[in-house]
């Protein structure tokens, strides 16, 4: 699954759980933080993590579940891309 | 490890010095007779519920007045009266002075933002004595309703223990509701007093409560007042701050009225699977002993105790919590997120606090699980005694969770709920912990796990009681012949209180509560009325027919979500917007937990012959199962697309059926 394609099935994923089709606008900015526009909070973190963990057949540390990791579409997909990097090589 | 097995010991000399062991001992001294095991003592507090309640009474001593006897008139559960020669005030009780009490923290406020504020029993008293005397001089009194749009804070407390202090009922609503459902609830009480919050704070954000409350004040029109709970700026809606009622005297002239022991103290909701939510009156009296029992004999709390119970202000938990004043326990009420600013943001407030016993849900724990949280080995918990668990079924893989994770505490399941402002199972402070168990059901309530006709032995039935039991609701409100309060408890078994959970029962007195037996969905502790859905989707003008139903979730074994079917008008389509749409007027009107994991189009809904809709066969079906009584439908086959309906899960459900071993399949031996 490329970047693109990921980011569209993570809005899906917000828009079923949590904004019912208003996540593009509640994201405003990929690199905004979702935590301060309440994108998600720690519980939706939780939940996230667990669902792409299923979608990408990843198991993600839960010592890695930080800001600096999660707190962004960009950073998400960062961390994604750089874990299926890992995976790969 | 597996469920049955012990996972947590009592402290025997903890367990001697316990308040039930106090209490037992009591009881042998009186009654002549040494009871040798729980059970025993449990069978006699039943068989004898007239002398348990006369003893608890003595040894509890409650500030009551009047003739103790008769203890309960009438044998009828659904009829019988506690103490109709008793007279109390239920705030006194909850704020009279104890021997040393005065000065010490009788309740302590905290909330997400850091604030944090204490009040010592002696000035809760007289705050909610100058309330109480204020609300009294703007004419509230016997018989009116106060509601309340509430946070988890001082200022609900107050505001609750003043009204009731003047003998009118309270109910409150937390501020996460939508409109329809805070009218749908407030609305039927002809409230005269409206206290309202302005904001709420959740994970950081500040959510004004204006737009909420510009729809709310003027569709109540009987209220008289709305008084707001904090500072916010209400505008012309308000009529007056709580903080301004009073004198400043100290309410020294308040009298504490004695209102007779079954006069309505609380009006709590239960939303059903058809008509409005039910108003559940309950009674000073009644409430006041079956918490005193709970609190002091299930928990061992009393004075130097202190608990936190995760809770809204429109949950029966936070009744509970509050009660603990009268046991002497210090309440310390959270409002906000409990995972802000930090995932272990609650645990951190349980350590600084020094909480003895936490109360919390299967959510919060299986949250913490997978958050990969260790409080016990991040935090000193030293304080920390015993974590009860409540709103849904505790499923076994938790328990070594806390005992690795938090420490080797007693993980207590309670249950009960908002119907009897209470629990059927609790813990117990001289019995060992099960995993996947509850230790014990609750002293002189005669719970049984009663089978249908036809089902196997196995331990599993409807939970029924069978004695009177004092915190049996007074009635509903608006209900005057009692005919819709028969229908929900006393109708589906003559002679037993039906409580509408799966039970299982154990040789050595410990339970299991196995979730809801009836429509009523609770959706990872939530509890929601298939009626408010629909009330919703009835302005949603492309469906024809909707139904909704609790299904465990294929994606979480142990946990349950909500399926949304619909039939679609003729021509119309569910597509990806109309489904969103959905979504999103359930979480505006009603609120986040009704929202549906899943929304499932259907040709056709199962139909009995005389054309009522069977959610029952429905729920069956998206299990994986086939009803029983399939002839008694019209349309049996289309029970086979809900069977095998991927996005209800029929993969999973076959291949985890396939798995199972012989007569185990049915979904109420889970734990």
């Amino acid at each position: 699954m490329d970047r693109g394609a990921l980011r569209q099935r993570i809005i899906d994923w917000l828009d079923d759980q949590y904004h019912f089709g208003e996540a593009e606008q509640k994201i405003g900015d990929d690199d905004a933080s979702f935590l301060d526009r309440g994108v998600l909070d720690s519980l939706g973190f939780v939940a996230l993590i667990v669902w792409l963990e299923d979608l990408l057949h990843l198991a993600i540390d839960r010592r890695n579940i930080s800001r600096e990791n999660f707190d962004s579409m960009n950073k998400i997909l960062d961390y994604v891309e750089r874990r299926l990097a890992g995976e790969r090589s | 490890m597996s469920d049955g097995t012990v996972i947590h010991q009592p402290d025997p000399r903890r367990a001697a010095a316990s308040q039930m062991a106090s209490f037992q001992r009591l009881c042998e001294d009186r009654v002549g007779r040494r009871f040798g095991s729980w059970p025993e003592f449990h069978r006699w507090s039943v068989e004898c519920f007239r002398d348990f309640w006369r003893l608890f009474l003595e040894w509890a001593d409650p500030a009551v007045e009047g003739d103790r006897d008769p203890v309960c008139e009438g044998q009828d559960i659904e009829t019988a009266a506690f103490f109709p020669r008793l007279r109390l005030n239920h705030s006194w009780n909850l704020l009279r002075p104890g021997p040393g009490q005065e000065e010490e923290t009788a309740l302590i406020a905290r909330d997400e933002t850091g604030r944090r504020v204490t009040w010592t029993r002696r000035r809760l008293r007289k705050r909610v004595a100058e309330v109480a005397q204020a609300l009294r001089a703007r004419g509230v009194g016997p018989g009116d309703r106060v509601v309340a749009i509430a946070r988890n804070d001082e200022a609900a407390v107050v505001a609750s223990l003043a009204a009731t202090a003047l003998g009118a009922a309270w109910s409150s609503i937390g501020p996460d509701q939508g409109v329809d459902a805070v009218l749908s609830r407030f609305r039927q009480l002809d409230p005269k007093v409206l206290f309202a919050t302005g904001h709420r704070f959740y994970q950081g954000q500040r959510v004004d409560l204006l737009p909420l409350l510009r729809e709310v004040v003027p569709a109540l029109p009987t209220v008289e007042r709305v008084l707001s709970l904090d500072a916010s700026d209400l505008g012309s809606l308000a009529s007056g701050r709580l903080e301004d009622l009073g004198d400043g005297a100290g309410g020294e002239a308040f009298d504490w009225p004695r209102f007779p022991f079954s006069h309505p103290l609380y009006v709590m909701f239960s939303s059903g699977t058809t008509g409005v939510p039910k108003c559940i009156l309950h009674g000073a009296g009644g409430s006041l002993l079956e918490h005193l029992k709970e609190h002091r004999l299930h928990s061992d709390m009393g004075p130097g105790d202190r608990l936190l119970f995760t809770t809204s202000a429109g949950w029966m938990m936070w009744n509970w919590q509050v009660s603990a004043l009268a046991s002497g326990t210090t309440v310390v009420a959270y409002d906000g997120s409990p995972t802000w600013p930090t995932p272990d943001a609650l645990w951190r407030v349980v350590a600084e606090e020094k909480v003895t016993v936490f109360g919390t849900s299967p959510a919060f724990l299986q949250f913490c699980r997978e958050s990969g949280l260790e409080p016990g080995r991040s935090l000193d918990l030293s304080a920390l005694r015993t974590i009860q668990s409540t709103g849904s079924v505790l499923h076994g893989d938790l328990y070594p969770w806390v005992r690795e994770a938090v420490g080797d505490l007693p993980l207590h399941s309670i249950s009960g709920g908002t119907d009897i402002l209470g629990c059927f199972v609790l813990g117990h402070p001289m019995l060992p912990v099960r995993q996947g168990r509850s230790p014990c059901v609750s002293l002189a309530m005669d719970v049984r796990s009663l089978r249908a006709p036809g089902v196997p032995e196995d331990g599993v039935g409807e939970l029924v009681c069978g004695t009177p039991f004092p915190s049996r609701p007074v009635g509903f409100h608006g209900d005057p012949d009692g005919t819709r309060f028969h229908a929900a408890y006393f109708a589906q078994n003559p002679g037993f209180w039906t409580h509408g959970d799966f039970l299982r029962l154990f040789p050595d007195g410990s339970a299991a509560v196995l979730g809801r037996s009836d429509g009523v969905m609770n959706i990872r502790g939530v509890r929601i009325g298939p009626a408010e859905i629909y009330a919703i989707l009835r302005d949603v003008l492309e469906i024809r027919q909707a139904m909704a139903l609790e299904q465990q979730a294929p994606e979480d074994p142990g946990g349950t979500r909500l399926v949304l079917l619909v039939q679609m008008q003729p021509g119309q389509v569910l597509d990806r917007p109309l489904t969103l749409r959905i979504k999103r007027e359930l979480s505006r009107r009603a609120s986040r937990v009704h929202v549906p994991a899943v929304v499932v189009e259907v040709p056709d809904l199962p139909v009995t012959h005389n054309g009522k809709v069977s959610e029952k066969a429905a729920r069956e079906a998206i299990h994986g199962r086939l009803p029983a009584n399939l002839q008694a439908l019209r349309n049996p086959e289309c029970l086979d697309l809900l069977r095998e309906h991927p996005d209800l899960g029929g993969r999973f459900l076959r291949a985890s059926r396939d798995a199972q071993v012989e007569g185990t399949h049915d979904h109420r031996t889970r734990q």
